[in-house]
């Protein structure tokens, strides 16, 4: 195939000037005219240039680091591992206190699904020290007046465990909390460990005044008619701690025995539902307006 | 001349250039190791191919190096460069006869002169191609005045790296198959020898 003819003649300077007035009106032509295929045009150069130009980046990084070598001993290096250590454990913090909530949330919401009264809100608070001299001794709560805290308030866990009473001198910020297996005397009613019948009148089922036998358990000498056996539960029945406890859960009935001087009465003998050496928040039912 | 070690010494002084051409910058004065291997073809290629030679340099430098737009896009132009060192290569097949090849100096100093009047040309296509055009040039938001004390900085520094360029392209000359053409005229000496 011959070729045409201006193109045969466009050798030596002629081509050279050929091809400098390709270059200037390449080079003047606008944007909309070059862009549609020059910067592909630079995109396909690139390719057989990455090699060397990886090389030569890395040569020039070794000569020229583009920033100062890592120091693990640098001041700067060290203060930012501390500020990292310390912003994990902030993190971890959070999200031990999200558990802490929701844990605390449910049990707000167990409890305030028997509380009905507008005089009356659930406030949380958390043990802030415990007896050292003793176990289930007395808890110190970080709720105090300010926070309505009053003498006498029964302190829930779990949403229905009753656990002890507020003690008379409240502090403004902080409380003291007698644990049930301090008190005198608890009233309670006895109840089967799969719930009474509704169609029996509460008055029914046995009623017992638990006292504290100093091993950590309650005692009641119950005169009923009603069988007693061991897993029965014991609830709350007792005016004095207010509506929002009454009915949670003190205890479970751990023995039965008959009691010579009284032939209708028995003796039982009621654990504790919790331990409360782990106790680490209550619930309290304070007056819904809180005194500033 | 080999036109195939040519084209793979421009891509090899392009991608240096790209990568650890910041190494040889001081301040505005900057080396580029490009300039140097256009000159030295021209130097040893035929005079009929010197434009034809720097133009391609030119062009491999023009589509390394886009232009930002005012759209803020990236727009390669091909051309101002390839011009430019046709421009060049005008100069220096003009000194080449002037110049003693084998002393170091004389190759830096045909190195200046080339990206020298290479700047010049450059300034000039994208002075009328913004004014024209109304394009971006390429020293936006600096001046042209500025551009043309920048790039004779550059210049020099292109003439000061092409001096151990020069020296190691020299060292593969071989490979480049330029033909040499002495004109020997007869005389005494030769006919007594």
């Amino acid at each position: 195939m011959q070729l045409p003819r201006f193109i045969r003649t466009l050798t030596g300077r002629r081509l050279d000037w050929t091809l400098a007035a390709i270059a200037f009106v390449v080079a003047l032509l606008p944007v909309y005219a070059l862009m549609p295929w020059t910067n592909d045009l630079s995109r396909l150069l690139s390719v057989p240039l990455a090699p060397v130009t990886h090389l030569g980046m890395f040569v020039r990084d070794q000569i020229r680091p583009p920033q100062p070598r890592f120091d693990p001993q640098a001041p700067e290096t060290l203060a930012l591992e501390r500020e990292v250590a310390q912003y994990r454990m902030l993190y971890e913090q959070s999200r031990l206190e999200v558990e802490r909530l929701e844990r605390s949330l449910a049990s707000l919401r167990a409890v305030s699904a028997r509380v009905d009264s507008p005089d009356s809100r659930l406030i949380e608070a958390s043990v802030i020290a415990g007896d050292p001299s003793r176990r289930n001794g007395v808890f110190t709560l970080n709720a105090g007046d300010r926070h309505g805290v009053r003498a006498g308030a029964a302190a829930l866990v779990d949403g229905d465990v009753f656990v002890g009473v507020i003690a008379p001198e409240v502090g403004n910020f902080q409380s003291v909390l007698i644990p049930a297996n301090k008190l005198p005397s608890i009233g309670s009613r006895l109840f089967p460990p799969e719930g009474s019948d509704p169609r029996a009148p509460a008055s029914s089922y046995p009623g017992a005044v638990l006292k504290p036998t100093g091993r950590g358990t309650w005692t009641a000498e119950v005169a009923t008619s009603m069988a007693l056996a061991p897993g029965m539960i014991a609830r709350l029945a007792d005016d004095r701690f207010g509506r929002a406890a009454l009915g949670s859960r003190i205890g479970v009935v751990v023995a039965v025995e008959p009691v010579e001087q009284a032939p209708l009465a028995r003796r039982v003998e009621i654990r504790p539902i919790l331990d409360l050496d782990g106790l680490s928040s209550v619930i309290l039912a304070v007056p819904a307006e809180v005194p500033r | 001349m080999r036109w195939s070690v040519y084209a793979v010494a421009i891509l090899i002084a392009a991608s240096l250039d790209a990568s650890v051409g910041s190494l040889f910058a001081v301040g505005e004065l900057r080396g580029q190791f490009l300039p140097a291997v256009v000159v030295f073809a021209l130097l040893a290629a035929p005079r009929k191919l010197g434009v034809r030679i720097a133009m391609l340099g030119g062009l491999v430098a023009d589509l390394l190096s886009p232009v930002v737009l005012p759209t803020q896009e990236v727009l390669i132009v091909p051309g101002p460069r390839a011009l430019g060192f046709a421009l060049g290569a005008l100069a220096v097949i003009q000194l080449r006869s002037l110049l003693y090849r084998q002393n170091p100096l004389a190759g830096s100093a045909a190195t200046f002169v080339f990206s020298l009047l290479a700047a010049v040309a450059f300034v000039f296509i994208f002075s009328i191609r913004s004014l024209v055009l109304d394009g971006g040039a390429p020293w936006w938001p600096g001046s042209g005045a500025g551009e043309v004390w920048r790039r004779f900085l550059g210049a020099i520094g292109d003439g000061i790296l092409a001096l151990p360029t020069l020296w190691l392209l020299g060292k593969t000359r071989s490979i480049w198959a330029f033909t040499t053409a002495t004109r020997v005229s007869p005389g005494l000496a030769r006919q007594s020898g």
